[in-house]
């Protein structure tokens, strides 16, 4: 008897030792949590370097995506025929200098989305402090090209308490309650086609109010999650959901009586 | 008799009575004022493995509990209602199997709501802020359900006959609903913390957080069918080694009969339901990445993309083991010999399969790494890991088990449908088409782009499933009157076959630690997924090494009590439970 019991004994703590033994052999990759950065007002641009390199490659996340290849764009070497990101990031977008260029496209990720990408990109402010963003900025800038991240960049962060809200007041849209021009200030053409306008990575605008009522569209901007459009599942979580806090209630009614009418 | 049903009545309610303070505690605190502080601190190993401890343990006991009645109230299914009382017997030692485990649980519940009150105050808040009154209908529930069970349990010899036995059946059943709204409760909070509905931020205060919302949030259902189909796995798991130690240790033939054909039922409940889980896991995975890509590719291709390769490595011994277990089975069925040669082809379609599966694919390398291989897919090893060779040697592994089934049910039985022999070689061409079809689209699947691949799966899977039925739908209709080529010797198996259910059980509950591991730790350094940071000290998820060991003293504490538990069982009752004649 006592033999049978040992022997299961054994079956048992040598299957547990062999798992454990196993997980202990293959590579150890801890998660790591992201550094809180505090810098002095005198922070110089290899300080930021440094800091931003280690959120990239560790606890940023974004290796998770960039570097592979086919995910997302390679931001240390070259994207098809254009150079690292340091020296392609001005060239994205009109009127953009490559600064303003990579934080936006941390913060407000939809907003310009690479060709041949899909928007899957996280917002980063959700994530991390606005010191930790310009410090990724300062790394990026430095991958080809010259970094121009200064003290006055993270102050502005600090003093706005989220990253996004530095980003936000450049990005804000202005008092105008004109729809048309919201619609390209907040970039909705950025997912939306209006006309021969913008991108389709959402649905279309037009003949969008034979399709919705003004209630479903306003519920559809206010709280994007709550119902997802059809055909467009793999899409949902896109759509920024901080609109509602960002127009105005007579803005707000403006676009959705201008999309309620595109029949 | 009654002396011990009291006893183990009160040491249940002492055990609810603790979760009930240790809920009311946590409620009590006033977030809004001051605030609790954030964390306590625990020696030694650390407020983070205490906690992560106690859930584990818990969630091991729990998963028991819940899988165990569903089997249980089947197999007095079987045996009311196609009367064979052997059925009936074995479904009452399931039973009683349960009781002990209970107060287990309720303990291990009670220390886990001690340790996050006490470890972890500011987070619980909010939590117990949120979901105050699911936490009141869980333990309403849990006393039901607790009563439900003794009554199902004492009951038993009480109402055997007629209307009574049926309604006390119906108690089985309400068992499992209780069991299951118990379980769909907890399954919320944790989902919460995993995938928080999109308008909770870091700013917004618990108060405002809409119920139903946080409730019924995004991965909710797909955790809850997922745990519903691994309880089960896991439940028979666990009867199958424990009849596996009481047939090692059985004294007569009737014994070792009776325990070796309830450890045949319970890996065959085991398996069967396992080869449903991968389908369950897909589920969850695509609803995870639904909901957040970023948390999708940190699950399978970030920091825990080794995680999968241990994984894949675990689910091939299961496939191993219980085809071992099935092979040698074999022996005693008079009339298998003439399929023994088969088992050494199908051996090796298996262990090609768990070598494919456990293949690396996409490996988090730095850039060095990146640059030598060329790529982030190893030039050689790429080739095996990706996705479309998986699911191609998963499905032949599945489709392989499920032929061992076959070839045991058929061993001992010989047809005597005319059409036998057309049957059998349809049987045998739908075998082949869902290799084929398999095959096809694994090797197809390299031609095209990953949103097509994707789809392949879905091929892949409909063919072996649609093979699966239309071949048990044939072999019911051929054996129906079949004559026997003996009865299965029950009781005449080689002993070493007993430890394949060890082997089983063991991999089990450390996969579903691993598992636990997986779904927690994706979080990262969220309490709740970008609304609530952990700040502590613990914040960053561990290696996997780390996280072996503790998987480990889990597993560990578990098989020790409920050794403990099923040896207390035993003492007080020497079960009447061995039939008179042979099992068949
Ligand atoms: C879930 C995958 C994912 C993660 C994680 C991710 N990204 Fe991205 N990123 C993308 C994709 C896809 C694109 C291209 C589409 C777009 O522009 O949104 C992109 C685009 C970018 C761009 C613009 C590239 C260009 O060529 O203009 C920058 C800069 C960038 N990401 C930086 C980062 C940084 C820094 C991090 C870590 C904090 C990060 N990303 C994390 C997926 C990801
Ligand atoms: C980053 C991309 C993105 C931006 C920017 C964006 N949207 Fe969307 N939008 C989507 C996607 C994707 C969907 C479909 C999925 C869903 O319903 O959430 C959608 C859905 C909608 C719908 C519902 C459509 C339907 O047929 O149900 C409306 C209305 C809408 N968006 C309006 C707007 C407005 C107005 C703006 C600008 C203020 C805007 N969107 C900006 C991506 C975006």
């Amino acid at each position: 008897m006592w033999g049978t019991n040992l022997r299961i004994l054994g079956v048992v703590l040598g299957t547990v030792a062999v798992y454990t033994l196993l997980a202990n052999a293959i590579p150890q990759v801890e998660s790591e949590v992201p550094e809180e950065l505090s810098f002095t007002g005198d922070v110089s641009p290899e300080q930021l370097i440094e800091a931003g390199e280690e959120l990239f490659n560790g606890a940023g996340g974004c290796t998770a995506c960039h570097g592979l290849g086919t995910r997302a764009p390679n931001l240390l070497t070259a994207q098809g025929s254009a150079g690292p990101i340091g020296a392609r990031c001005a060239q994205r977008v009109e009127g953009e200098d490559c600064k303003t260029y990579l934080h936006r496209s941390l913060v407000e990720p939809g907003a310009y989305v690479v060709e041949g990408f899909q928007p899957i990109m996280p917002d980063a402010s959700r994530t991390m402090s606005g010191a930790q963003i310009w410090s990724l900025v300062a790394f990026l800038e430095s991958q080809g090209g010259e970094v121009t991240v200064t003290a006055a960049d993270l102050q502005a962060a600090d003093a706005g308490g989220e990253a996004g809200a530095a980003a936000g007041a450049a990005a804000g849209p202005s008092a105008t309650t004109d729809p048309a021009e919201l619609i390209r200030e907040l970039q909705c053409v950025a997912c939306h086609k209006l006309g021969a306008e913008g991108q389709e990575v959402g649905p279309p605008f037009d003949g969008i109010g034979s399709r919705l009522s003004a209630e479903e569209i306003r519920a559809a901007i206010l709280d994007p999650a709550a119902s997802i459009a059809p055909g467009y599942e793999q899409f949902a979580g896109v759509m920024p959901p901080n609109f509602g806090s960002r127009l105005t209630a007579a803005q707000l009614e403006a676009i959705v009586a201008f999309l309620a009418a595109r029949k | 008799m009654s002396g011990r049903r009291l006893g183990m009545a009160a040491s249940c309610l002492a055990s609810l009575a603790l979760v009930l303070v240790a809920v009311h505690v946590a409620g009590a605190q006033e977030p809004a004022v001051a605030g609790p502080r954030a964390y306590g601190s625990f020696p030694w190993i650390g407020s983070r493995t205490a906690v992560w401890i106690a859930a584990e343990v818990h969630l091991m006991f729990a998963a028991f509990v819940l899988g165990v009645p569903m089997f249980a109230v089947v197999a007095e299914g079987i045996g009311i209602f196609g009367g064979d009382e052997r059925y009936d017997r074995l479904s009452k030692e399931f039973t009683r199997l349960l009781l002990i485990a209970y107060s287990a649980t309720a303990m291990w519940g009670a220390v886990l709501v001690f340790f996050l009150t006490t470890l972890y105050p500011r987070f619980w808040a909010h939590m117990t802020e949120i979901f105050e009154v699911s936490m009141w209908i869980y333990v309403g529930l849990f006393f039901i359900e607790s009563f439900t069970l003794y009554l199902y349990y004492y009951g038993w010899d009480r109402w055997k006959k007629g209307r009574a036995k049926i309604g006390h059946w119906t108690l089985g059943i309400l068992l499992n609903v209780w069991g299951t709204a118990v379980l769909f409760i907890a399954d919320s909070w944790l989902t919460y913390m995993m995938s928080p509905p999109a308008n909770v931020g870091p700013d917004t205060s618990p108060a405002m957080v809409q119920f139903w919302s946080a409730f019924a949030n995004a991965t909710w259902m797909p955790i809850n069918i997922h745990r519903l189909i691994a309880n089960v796995v896991f439940g028979g798991s666990v009867v199958a080694a424990y009849a596996g130690y009481r047939f090692l240790s059985a004294r007569t033939d009737q014994e070792r009969a009776h325990y070796d054909w309830m450890g045949y039922v319970g890996n065959f409940i085991a398996i069967g339901a396992l080869i449903v889980l991968p389908f369950a896991g897909y589920y969850l995975g695509r609803e995870i990445y639904e909901y957040n890509q970023q948390m999708g590719i940190t699950m399978m291709g970030g920091f825990m993309s080794w995680l999968w390769i241990i994984q894949a490595f675990l689910i091939g011994v299961l496939f191993l083991a219980g085809n071992y277990y099935l092979w040698v089975g074999m022996g005693r069925i008079p009339g298998a010999e003439r399929f023994l040669p088969y088992t050494k082809w199908m051996l090796l379609v298996l262990i090609i399969g768990v070598i494919v599966w456990s293949t690396p694919h996409t490996m988090i390398a730095d850039r060095a790494e990146l640059e030598a291989m060329g790529g982030s897919h190893h030039p050689f090893l790429g080739v095996l890991g990706v996705m479309s060779a998986k699911n191609t040697a998963v499905n032949l592994m599945i489709l392989t088990t499920f032929l061992s089934f076959l070839l045991y049910r058929r061993a001992n039985r010989r047809p005597v449908v005319s059409w036998a022999r057309t049957g059998t070689i349809l049987q045998a061409g739908l075998f082949v088409i869902a290799a084929v079809v398999v095959l096809f689209y694994g090797v197809y699947g390299y031609f095209v782009s990953a949103i097509v691949r994707i789809g392949f799966s879905v091929y892949q899977v409909l063919a072996v499933l649609a093979t699966i039925v239309g071949v048990v739908a044939l072999d019911v209709a051929m054996l129906r009157g079949s004559e026997s080529r003996g009865e299965i010797r029950w009781g005449q198996m080689p002993p070493r076959s007993q430890y394949a259910l060890f082997v089983l059980v063991v991999t089990f509950t450390w996969l579903m630690g691993l598992m636990g591991f997986a779904r927690s730790g994706i979080r990262q350094h969220w309490h709740v997924w970008e609304v609530m940071r952990d700040t502590s000290e613990w914040a960053a998820t561990p290696a996997l090494g780390y996280a072996a060991q503790v998987i480990s003293v889990c597993v560990i504490i578990f098989l020790g009590l409920i050794a403990f538990i099923f040896w207390l069982g035993g003492l007080v009752e020497k079960p009447q439970l061995v039939p008179e004649r042979g099992e068949h």
